[in-house]
C-alpha cells in the first residue's frame, strides 16, 4: 500500500494466487472485460507459447474516490510449481490476496498445497495471511462433486475469510471475488489512514466507487462478507 | 528482499530508445510538417524537432518584448499541469503564442501516471489571420512585413486536424511505452528470479553441507563405537576360545566324549563368534579411516596358499573338494599381503559356506585375463587376477550387484541357514578397491559362482623408475 498524501493517490496491490490452471489469469481477462475501458489500463500477461504465465498478468485500475485518486493494480502470480521465486516476487507489497481455489476433486491436495506456500512465500515478504485482506474464490465450480460443495460449506462455516464460487471462464463470480476483496481491503486501509475521518470516505462510498467503474456491477456485491 | 522492478517508478526516457524514438519523431514531423516536443515528467526534454519555425522564433527573440513573451510560451508549455479541466476529459491543452502560432499539449499517461508530455507546434491556426493580434501591437518593435514572409513557412492547418494526428502520435507513444513497459519487465524479473531462486539453491546448499557434515561426524561416531564394542568382546571370547582349547586338550584332565561334544559346539559358536567380530572390526576401520595398505613385494603363491590352508578345516568338514591351479607367470606382486590373503580367504569362507557337501572350489591365479579399460594393449601385463569359482548354490541375477554390500545377503534366510553377517564380501570390495583394483562376480542358480580380484601388480601410478626387475 502506498498513500501519497501529497497527491492524494492511493496504489494498492491485490494478488491473485492459486495453484496452477485454477484460472487466475481467467479472472484477470473477465475483470478487464468488465472495466470501463477509459479507467482499465493495458492487460498486461507475461506469458509462455503454451499460455501458462511465465512471470505475472497486471491489469490496473485507476478511479477516483471523493478526492482520492485510487490506483488498484491487480497481478496473478505464475501458478507452476517451478516459478516459485517469481510468486514470491510478485507478493512483495501485496495489499490483498483472492486465493483462486479449483473446484475439481482431485485438485484439493493443490489448493491445500499452494495455500500453504502462500503464506510461506508472505512470511519471507515479512507478511502474515492473518493481517492481509483475503477471500478465497472456488473457481471452475461447475467442474465440482458433490464434495466440492462439502469443503464450500465448510469453509463458509469457518468464517476465516469470505468465500465465493465462480465460473470464470464464463465471467460468473468474477466481480463478486473482486468487489468483496476491495470491500475487506477498504476496511483495513480506513484502520492505517483513516480515510472515513480524513476524507468522508466510507467503505460503502469506496466500493460504489469501484463498481462504477464496472459494466453491468452484480446487485450488492462487495456489501457483505463472504455473502454469495 | 530488495525492491522488485513492479514497485519501481517509471521513467520515460529509460523506456524508449531514444535514438529509434527520435529517429521515429523525425519521419512523423517530416510527414505532417509540425514540429514535436516530447518531456519527461521532470521537465527534461527527449525530443525537439523544429518545423521552419527556427528563424521565425528567432526574428521574435530579437525584441525585448518578443523575448519576453517567446520565453513565458516556452515555459508554459514544459511546465504547465496538464489535468484535463474540471467537468472535461479533454485531455489535450491549448496554448496560444503572442505571434499568433498555436501548441497542443497532451500527457503520456500511463497506469495512471503522468510519464511525460507531448507538445505538437508551433502551428498557424486556421481561425487566426496573417499574424496574431499581440504580435501587431508591437510594430514598433517587428518588421511585420519580415514576421509575415517568415510565418509563412510554418505549417497553417485547422487545429481540429492537428489534434486528430496528435491522439495518433500519443496511441503510438502509448503502445511503445507499453511494449517496452512489458519487455523491461520481463527482463529484469527473469534477472530477479534467477538471482532468488540462486539465494534460495544457495540456503538449500548450506543446508545440505551441514546435514552432510553431522552425518559424517555421526558415522565416524558410529564407526568408532564399534571398533571399541568389537575389541571389548573379541577380549573375553579370546579367553573362552583358549580355555575351551585347553579344557579340550585334556589339560585339566580327561572328559567323556559328550562333554567333549558340548566343548567343541561352544569352541565352534565361539570362533564364529570372533570371525564375525573381526570382519565387524575390519569394517568399521575401513569406515573410519579409509583403507591403510602396507605395500611390500609378495609372492602371490605364498599368499594363495595360506589362504587355502585356512579354510581347509571347513571344507574338510563338509567333503568339498579344493583344487587350484597358480599360474607361474605372476608370482612377484607388491600388495598388502595381509589383506590380499584375507580377500581370498573371506572368498573361500563364502564359497565353503554356500556349496553343498561334496562340493567343489576352485582357485586360479595368473595374468587378467581382461584388464580395465584404460589400461592401454599391455593392459594385462600390469594386471593379475585370482579367482574362486564354486559349484554351490548361486546368486539370482537381480541381486548379483548388491552382493558387495555391507550386511547383505542374497537370502536373508541365508543368514540363518548358512550363518555370517555380510560382511566378507564388502571387506573384500573395500581392500580391493584399495589396491586400485576391481572385484566382480558370474553365477548362476544352482550352478554356482566365480569371483574374480583383479589387481595391478604395482600400485597405480608408479614410475617407469620404479618397475620391478625382470
Amino acid at each position: 500500500m502506498q498513500f501519497n498524501t501529497g497527491q492524494r493517490e492511493l496504489t494498492l496491490k491485490f494478488v491473485y494466487y492459486g495453484p496452477g490452471l485454477s484460472g487466475k489469469t481467467t479472472n484477470l481477462r473477465a475483470l478487464y472485460q468488465r472495466i470501463q475501458p477509459a479507467l482499465r489500463g493495458h492487460l498486461m500477461t507475461l506469458d509462455t507459447a503454451d499460455d501458462r504465465t511465465l512471470f505475472f498478468d497486471t491489469l490496473p485500475l485507476i478511479f477516483r474516490a471523493g478526492n482520492l485518486k485510487v490506483k488498484l493494480k491487480m497481478f496473478t502470480v505464475p501458478g507452476q510449481v517451478m516459478h516459485n521465486s517469481t510468486r514470491r516476487i510478485v507478493l512483495q507489497g501485496a495489499d490483498a490476496i483472492a486465493f483462486i481455489a479449483d473446484s475439481q476433486p482431485n485438485k484439493r491436495q493443490e489448493n491445500y498445497k499452494y495455500w500453504l506456500n502462500m503464506v510461506e512465500n508472505l512470511k519471507m515478504n515479512g507478511l502474515s495471511i492473518e493481517s492481509l485482506p483475503n477471500v478465497v474464490q472456488w473457481n471452475k465450480k461447475d467442474l465440482g462433486d458433490a464434495s466440492t460443495d462439502e469443503a464450500i460449506v465448510k469453509m463458509k462455516l469457518e468464517g476465516r475469510q469470505p468465500v465465493y464460487e465462480a465460473v470464470a471462464v464464463r465471467g460468473e463470480g468474477v466481480l463478486e471475488t473482486f468487489l468483496g476483496l476491495v470491500s475487506l481491503t477498504f476496511e483495513n486501509i480506513d484502520k492505517v489512514y483513516h480515510l472515513s475521518d480524513k476524507l468522508g470516505l466510507d467503505r460503502r462510498g469506496f466500493v460504489e466507487e469501484v463498481r462504477r467503474c464496472l459494466v453491468d456491477p452484480p446487485e450488492d456485491a462487495g456489501g457483505e462478507k463472504g455473502k454469495n | 528482499m530488495a525492491e522488485s522492478i513492479l514497485q519501481k517508478q517509471l521513467v520515460l526516457g529509460e523506456l524508449l530508445d531514444l535514438p529509434s524514438f527520435t529517429n521515429v519523431c523525425k519521419t512523423f514531423v517530416d510527414l505532417y510538417k509540425i514540429g514535436l516536443k516530447v518531456f519527461d515528467s521532470q521537465g527534461t526534454k527527449l525530443v525537439d524537432m523544429k518545423v521552419a519555425s527556427g528563424d521565425f522564433c528567432a526574428y521574435m527573440f530579437t525584441g525585448p518584448n518578443g523575448r519576453r513573451l517567446c520565453t513565458e510560451t516556452v515555459t508554459h508549455i514544459k511546465v504547465r499541469p496538464l489535468d484535463p479541466p474540471a467537468g472535461t476529459k479533454d485531455l489535450i491543452a491549448v496554448r496560444n503564442c503572442f505571434s499568433g502560432l498555436r501548441y497542443l499539449m497532451m500527457p503520456i499517461v500511463y497506469e495512471g501516471d503522468m510519464l511525460g508530455r507531448i507538445i505538437f507546434g508551433p502551428f498557424m491556426p486556421d481561425d487566426v489571420g496573417d499574424l496574431g493580434h499581440d504580435l501587431k501591437m508591437l510594430e514598433g518593435e517587428f518588421d511585420l512585413a519580415k514576421a509575415r514572409e517568415l510565418v509563412d513557412r510554418i505549417r497553417r492547418a485547422p487545429e481540429s486536424t492537428v489534434r486528430r494526428v496528435m491522439e495518433h502520435f500519443v496511441r503510438i507513444v502509448d503502445v511503445l511505452v507499453f511494449t517496452s513497459h512489458k519487455a523491461m519487465i520481463s527482463s529484469q524479473l527473469h534477472i530477479e528470479s534467477v538471482t532468488e531462486s540462486y539465494r534460495e539453491v544457495q540456503e538449500k546448499n548450506k543446508k545440505l553441507s551441514d546435514a552432510l557434515e553431522r552425518l559424517q561426524e555421526l558415522s565416524r561416531l558410529k564407526s568408532n563405537f564399534l571398533a571399541t564394542v568389537s575389541h571389548e568382546l573379541r577380549t573375553p571370547l579370546t579367553s573362552v576360545i583358549g580355555y575351551s582349547e585347553m579344557l579340550l586338550a585334556g589339560l585339566a584332565g580327561e572328559m567323556n566324549d559328550e562333554q567333549k561334544d558340548y566343548l567343541k559346539t561352544i569352541l565352534e559358536k565361539g570362533e564364529s563368534l570372533l570371525r564375525l567380530i573381526s570382519s565387524i572390526l575390519d569394517l568399521s576401520r575401513i569406515e573410519a579411516r579409509g583403507v591403510q595398505l602396507h605395500r611390500k613385494p609378495t609372492d602371490l603363491d605364498e599368499v594363495v596358499q595360506s589362504a587355502l590352508e585356512s579354510v581347509l578345516p571347513q571344507s574338510f568338514k563338509k567333503n568339498l573338494q579344493l583344487t587350484a591351479d597358480l599360474s607361474p607367470s605372476v608370482k612377484h606382486v607388491t600388495v598388502d599381503s595381509d589383506k590380499i590373503r584375507q580377500c581370498v580367504v573371506n572368498l573361500l569362507s563364502n564359497s565353503v559356506k554356500f556349496t553343498p557337501a561334496g562340493g567343489h572350489i576352485f582357485v586360479q591365479s595368473g595374468p587378467a585375463d581382461n584388464a580395465p579399460g584404460g589400461s592401454g594393449p599391455f593392459g594385462s601385463s600390469g594386471w593379475f587376477q585370482i579367482s574362486v569359482t564354486d559349484n554351490g548354490i548361486g546368486i539370482p541375477p537381480e541381486l548379483l550387484d548388491k552382493v558387495f554390500d555391507t550386511f547383505f545377503q542374497a537370502d536373508s534366510s541365508a543368514s540363518r541357514e548358512y550363518g555370517g553377517a555380510g560382511l566378507g564380501l564388502s571387506i573384500v570390495k573395500s581392500y580391493v578397491e584399495a589396491h586400485g583394483g576391481e572385484i566382480s562376480v558370474h553365477s548362476e542358480m544352482g550352478k554356482g559362482s566365480k569371483f574374480t580380484l583383479l589387481l595391478p601388480v604395482e600400485p597405480p601410478g608408479t614410475g617407469l623408475e620404479l618397475a620391478p626387475l625382470p
